[in-house]
């Protein structure tokens, strides 16, 4: 049996439906699953149900063979031994920092912690704050106070609520890393939301894509990127543009704009069958020598490398990726050659 | 089972909106009622002249009134001068001088043969100064008393106000060219008026009800027309109907007051608040307003107080009439009854309310908390004509004897009182403190492993700490000064300082007032210095 189950969950609120036969599990405790999905469309929500901070309108949530909730079963928040770290800042306004920790420390049943607050707070950098009150801290300082004082109750389930949502890049990465160290030296299953990919990525064992009111794939990072179930995966993951092809010989497509393509055309589909593949910016390359010039219609420089979108012949638009090498000469050029043939390692159709 | 949790905090409030219903339910009541011919008689001869006094107090109170709680807090507020800190927090105490006592000090100073004319004698011999020394009794008597001793609601609210007011709008309207009156009548005056219209509603309501003052003073307002028809003339039905002509006017105050603050939410500070740089006075300018500040203390604090000590040691002889433990023990046990009452059922019914986030629940919450608008004189008169009919059903159904002793008798109708009375002060007292612990607090709280129990003591009830003795020590200071409930209600021979005091001076016994008067001044005062060092550090 899997350590956790979220099994066809509906839930809604007086006037909507949020949530509509939603199901995940945790095979092994330890493991970590991201959710991910545009604002307002249900993560928090998810981890509310599972706090027993809402009730939910049918399914079942068990938590290491116990139910937690169902239609008929519905144990209180605080004897779930689930900890939820919230989005906005939850630390008791009349309490210091370390005193909000221990009260957490107070109500750890499942034995001592592999760290101690001490080291806990030295690795979120926030060991000087220690007698400051919430209101003497920064937003992102206090949203760490939370996330250590979550941990420090060693629950069974951790839920984190964009735990970083208020850190600057290069902070976030140090946080992200040390983070990561903890969850896997104490062993705690933990649930994060975000809407960061690359976040999700990193932590997750298994991430969910919740969109309209349900999963739309609950994979690995891995499948996620390459073995997207639907369009509108990759439309959230903003992954680059659908182009119409027929497949017109054996690894050889066609496109009316592009021209021909070569990938390696899964079994499933036979030759002269039409279809849709994905084209992202790093499948296209410069040529400035090509026969094939496309107008430039927008450009985003990137550092290292730059986003081009161009103008098909039918109108269409599509993006490519160069190095900024190039960048001098496209400045001058309206136009954008593309290397042919056209080669697409990994395809993605539909 | 989350469904009938619900409901349960539906019970309370519902039966705490009935109670304050009661007296608004008996004036409606009585005023329909047949009545005897004195009714008549003064719509037919005094009516009118009861009605002008009320109208003409009012207005004078909250002219006077505006004048001085305006003036004092635009001052502290934006202005640094010699006593600016002094002054800013011991204007309060005017608070602990009731009406009613200052009266008695005011008309001691001016009387014929009074303190004035001791002093005068005093320092220059020879004449007669009663001729000399105006008289100040009766409505003119009646309006500077009320207006120093209630000035302090404006002086407060307004300065809250224009606290809020960020040195941004200040600094845009000079970038625009204003001047110092400009910015005060175009900026800070428009955006400080709700503050203004609630501080002045309040002084109004406090007009409306007062007893004390114009009893002493003989103003003929609604007030007191209640109270003679009630014990004069042993009327309570046209008491109540007078009730309904006054109970009209409070209204109009209460509806202006919580329009006013349900309308104001904009005023309060943004983000892009900055703290007000106080302009410093210099020459003649700051010695002025030196002036004016220690003018109002002095007339509002340092001068009724130091007419109860001149006495006092004037008549050392009346130490002994007064039995000063057994009214302080009266007081203590009054104030620590009504205070616990109070603060448990506000707190039950703030925790209902944080649970359940209803609006059906919070309008009535307000209904409930819509007692403090009623006038202690209808209070007590209609929860008297309540408790006649309510006993004697009780007795007719049960066989009972003398149940009336019991309600009317003890303190029990007093604590009623006081609780529809104070409802209000203790409920919002906690609310403001709820507001302020977000309720994602209580989740955290769950998600820590507290239950709903042990969350509202160890979370909650260590975040409201210092809302409870705020409101404790507030409770306690109305309480002490409260004089019209406290003596219809009272049980016979209980006294409080406010109304031995009332007792010797209706009995033109002024010099005798004067202990329990200091008593309680000395004793309130106390009690707002422990609120200025504790609770309002920065004020």
């Amino acid at each position: 049996m899997n350590f956790f189950e979220y099994k066809n969950v509906d839930f809604s609120n007086s006037k909507n439906i949020i949530l509509e036969n939603v199901s995940f599990s945790i095979k092994n405790k330890g493991q970590t699953i991201c959710l991910l999905g545009p604002s307002g469309v249900g993560k928090t929500t998810i981890l509310r149900t599972i706090a027993g901070l809402k009730y939910i309108s049918n399914g079942e949530i068990i938590l290491n063979k116990k139910i937690l909730s169902n239609n008929k079963i519905f144990i209180e928040p605080e004897k779930r031994n689930v900890s939820l770290s919230f989005q906005d800042n939850a630390l008791f306004p009349h309490f210091d920092i370390e005193k909000n920790i221990k009260l957490a420390i107070s109500k750890n049943n499942n034995g001592p912690l592999f760290f101690s607050t001490d080291e806990l707070m030295d690795l979120f950098f926030i060991k000087h704050l220690k007698k400051k009150y919430p209101h003497e801290v920064s937003a992102g300082e206090a949203q760490r106070a939370c996330v250590i004082r979550s941990i420090s109750k060693n629950p069974d389930l951790l839920l984190l609520d964009e735990p970083f949502a208020n850190l600057d890049h290069n902070l976030k990465e140090i946080i992200q890393k040390n983070l990561k160290d903890i969850l896997k030296k104490t062993f705690i299953t933990t649930i994060i939301v975000t809407h960061d990919k690359n976040e999700a990525f990193y932590f997750g064992d298994y991430c969910g894509v919740l969109l309209n009111k349900k999963f739309e794939q609950f994979d690995t990072p891995f499948n996620l990127h390459y073995k997207p179930q639907t369009k509108k995966i990759l439309e959230f993951f903003n992954r680059g543009t659908l182009i119409p092809v027929k497949f017109i010989k054996k690894n050889t497509l066609y496109n009316d704009d592009l021209g021909e393509i070569n990938a390696e055309v899964p079994t499933t589909f036979s030759i002269n069958q039409s279809f849709e593949i994905l084209i992202q910016p790093e499948d296209l390359h410069f040529d400035e020598s090509s026969n094939l010039q496309l107008e430039i219609i927008d450009r985003k420089f990137n550092g290292s490398n730059s986003i081009y979108v161009l103008n098909t012949k039918n109108n269409n638009k599509i993006s490519a990726s160069v190095i900024s090498d190039h960048y001098r000469i496209l400045e001058e050029n309206k136009k954008f050659g593309i290397k042919k043939p056209i080669y697409i390692s990994n395809l993605i159709c539909f | 089972m989350k469904n009938l949790n619900n409901k349960i905090w539906f019970i309370l409030p519902f039966i705490i909106s009935l109670l304050v219903f009661i007296p608004i339910a008996i004036i409606i009541y009585s005023f329909f009622l047949e009545t005897s011919d004195y009714i008549s008689l003064l719509s037919k001869t005094y009516l009118l002249n009861y009605l002008v006094q009320t109208f003409i107090l009012l207005i004078s109170v909250i002219f006077l009134t505006s004048i001085l709680g305006i003036g004092s807090a635009y001052f502290v507020t934006f202005y640094k001068f010699p006593g600016c800190n002094f002054f800013s927090w011991s204007l309060i105490l005017s608070f602990a001088i009731p009406g009613y006592i200052y009266a008695y000090s005011l008309n001691a100073f001016f009387s014929n043969y009074g303190v004035g004319y001791t002093l005068l004698n005093f320092i220059y011999s020879g004449i007669n100064y009663n001729e000399v020394i105006p008289k100040i009794n009766g409505i003119k008597g009646a309006i500077i008393s009320l207006s120093f001793s209630l000035f302090v609601y404006v002086y407060l609210i307004v300065r809250i106000s224009f606290n809020y007011q960020s040195q941004n709008m200040i600094d845009a309207a000079k970038n625009l060219g204003f001047g110092p009156i400009k910015i005060f009548t175009r900026i800070l005056l428009p955006a400080a008026r709700p503050g203004i219209i609630v501080g002045l509603s309040l002084v109004g309501m406090e007009v409306l009800s007062d007893f004390g003052t114009v009893s002493f003073f003989s103003v003929n307002t609604l007030t007191l027309a209640i109270y003679d028809s009630w014990l004069i003339y042993d009327d309570l039905t046209t008491a109540n109907q007078f009730s309904f002509y006054l109970i009209l006017f409070i209204f109009l105050f209460f509806f202006i007051e919580n329009y006013t603050r349900s309308r104001s939410k904009f005023h309060t500070p943004s983000k892009s608040f900055k703290d007000i740089k106080k302009i410093t006075l210099k020459g003649n300018k700051a010695r002025f307003v030196t002036l004016f500040f220690f003018l109002i203390f002095f007339c509002s604090f340092i001068f009724p107080l130091m007419q109860m000590i001149y006495w006092i040691v004037k008549f050392p002889k009346f130490y002994g009439v007064f039995e000063f433990m057994e009214i302080f023990l009266n007081t203590l046990y009054l104030i620590s009854i009504s205070t616990s009452i109070l603060i448990i059922f506000s707190l039950i019914i703030n925790y209902g309310i944080r649970l359940n986030q209803n609006s059906l629940l919070s309008y009535l919450t307000i209904i409930c908390t819509s007692g403090y608008a009623i006038p202690g004189v209808i209070m007590a008169v209609t929860l008297l004509t309540f408790f006649s009919y309510f006993s004697e059903i009780i007795e007719k159904l049960f066989y009972l004897n003398n149940i009336k002793n019991f309600f009317i008798g003890t303190t029990f109708a007093l604590f009623v009182a006081y609780f529809i009375r104070f409802f209000s002060l203790a409920v919002n007292g906690i609310k403001s403190g709820y507001e302020k612990l977000n309720t994602s607090m209580d989740s955290a709280s769950a998600m820590l492993g507290f239950s709903k129990l042990k969350t509202f003591k160890k979370i909650h009830l260590s975040f409201l700490k210092k809302n409870l003795i705020l409101i404790s020590l507030l409770i306690a200071i109305d309480i002490i000064k409260e004089l019209p409930m406290t003596l219809i209600l009272r049980p016979y021979n209980f006294e409080t300082f406010a109304t031995k005091a009332y007792y010797y001076a209706s009995q033109d016994l002024v010099e005798l007032a004067s202990t329990p008067s200091l008593l309680l001044v000395l004793i309130t005062s106390f009690l707002i210095l422990i609120l200025k060092r504790f609770i309002l550090k920065d004020f």
